[in-house]
């Protein structure tokens, strides 16, 4: 979109013209992945790191299917159960010599997956210090957001609603907050189940989101992928129009003068 | 007399004990057949560079991670 030309997103030093990051996880196969990367116009991937299965070596080596495509790496710490577990991914990561972003991701509770705020401010901590680019998700608590960024955060990720649920924006008052006070992008991540949700938090003056379950899990992914990616565009193009306040009643559109009666 | 290094060594990797018969990094990442660009190979909690996987000798029961990149989000 031409009236987006100039309209950049930088992250660590590095520029982007999209402000979609995709998860590479839960697609029906590598193929519909592939299109569906294709059809959001992501230029940054997520990933996460496993031991390799030694029965199938090649199972799941996501990189494998990605070859001769350029992006940058975001690998996640997903696994981690606290900063000393998600710091030893994150230094796992950046041996593969791919990237040095890290999506920090610690979580205890199995039924929410929600972060855990001390542990994640900790981790972001030492790992801003080694010289990564750290990308916490976090809660989307608008203190703990400005602690991240003070702790050296090259953006930080508030949650909309628990990861996988679909719920949207829980709180769209601390999201806005969050932006607010932000000097640092703002990227949603998870939580998102639809065009119009990714909309909203693109409104809300969220520098971009981060999906993959429901662009994954959708009924036709690749489909799915592009309408995110449209609804990205156009809730970042109502962000920067300026919305017309909201009132209580009406305000005729037509001029009232000159009715012919 | 038998060479230690030719004998078999007890390793434990990702999780399961084995013995094989190799000495280096190098080797072990070759044995299962990996790219060894997207691997990431820790041994007693130490991240091996690449560079040096070649002569990284291996010890007996040294325990060893071989990572990679999965689909995740």
């Amino acid at each position: 979109m031409d009236i987006l030309e100039n309209d950049v997103l930088e992250i660590g030093g590095q520029k982007f013209r999209s402000r979609f990051m995709i998860g590479t996880g839960r697609y029906p196969n590598p193929y519909i992945q592939q299109e569906a990367i294709k059809a959001s116009e992501s230029e940054i991937l997520t990933f996460a790191i496993r031991r390799v299965n030694l029965e199938d070596p090649e199972e799941d080596a996501i990189l494998q299917h990605l070859e001769g495509m350029s992006f940058t790496y975001l690998p996640n710490t997903s696994g981690a159960k606290n900063a000393e577990e998600a710091i030893r991914i994150a230094r796992l990561a950046k041996a593969s010599g791919i990237s040095n972003w890290i999506k920090i991701e610690i979580s205890v509770n199995e039924k929410t997956l929600l972060p855990d705020p001390v542990e994640t401010l900790k981790a972001t901590e030492v790992l801003a210090n080694e010289g990564f680019v750290v990308l916490p998700y976090t809660s989307d608590d608008p203190v703990l957001c400005k602690r991240l960024e003070e702790a050296g955060a090259a953006a930080v990720m508030p949650g909309g609603a628990p990861i996988g649920t679909g719920l949207g924006i829980l709180n769209p008052y601390h999201l806005q907050l969050i932006v607010e006070e932000a000097n640092v992008p703002i990227i949603v991540d998870a939580g998102l189940g639809s065009a119009s949700d990714v909309a909203q938090a693109m409104e809300l003056g969220a520098s971009g989101v981060l999906m993959n379950t429901p662009v994954a899990k959708a009924k036709d992914p690749v489909k799915m992928a592009r309408a995110m990616k449209l609804a990205i565009d156009a809730g970042r193009l109502s962000y920067l129009a300026g919305r017309i306040p909201k009132k209580k009643y009406a305000t005729a559109s037509s001029v009232l003068e000159h009715i012919s009666k | 007399m038998r060479e230690e290094s030719e004998t078999n060594m007890q390793l434990t990797v990702n999780g399961k004990q084995i013995e094989l018969e190799l000495q280096t990094v190098q080797e072990l990442v070759q044995h299962y057949g990996l790219k060894e660009a997207h691997v990431v190979a820790e041994v007693n909690g130490e991240i091996i560079d690449r560079a040096i996987w070649e002569d990284h000798q291996l010890e007996p029961g040294a325990k060893i991670e071989l990572v990679h990149f999965v689909g995740g989000g």
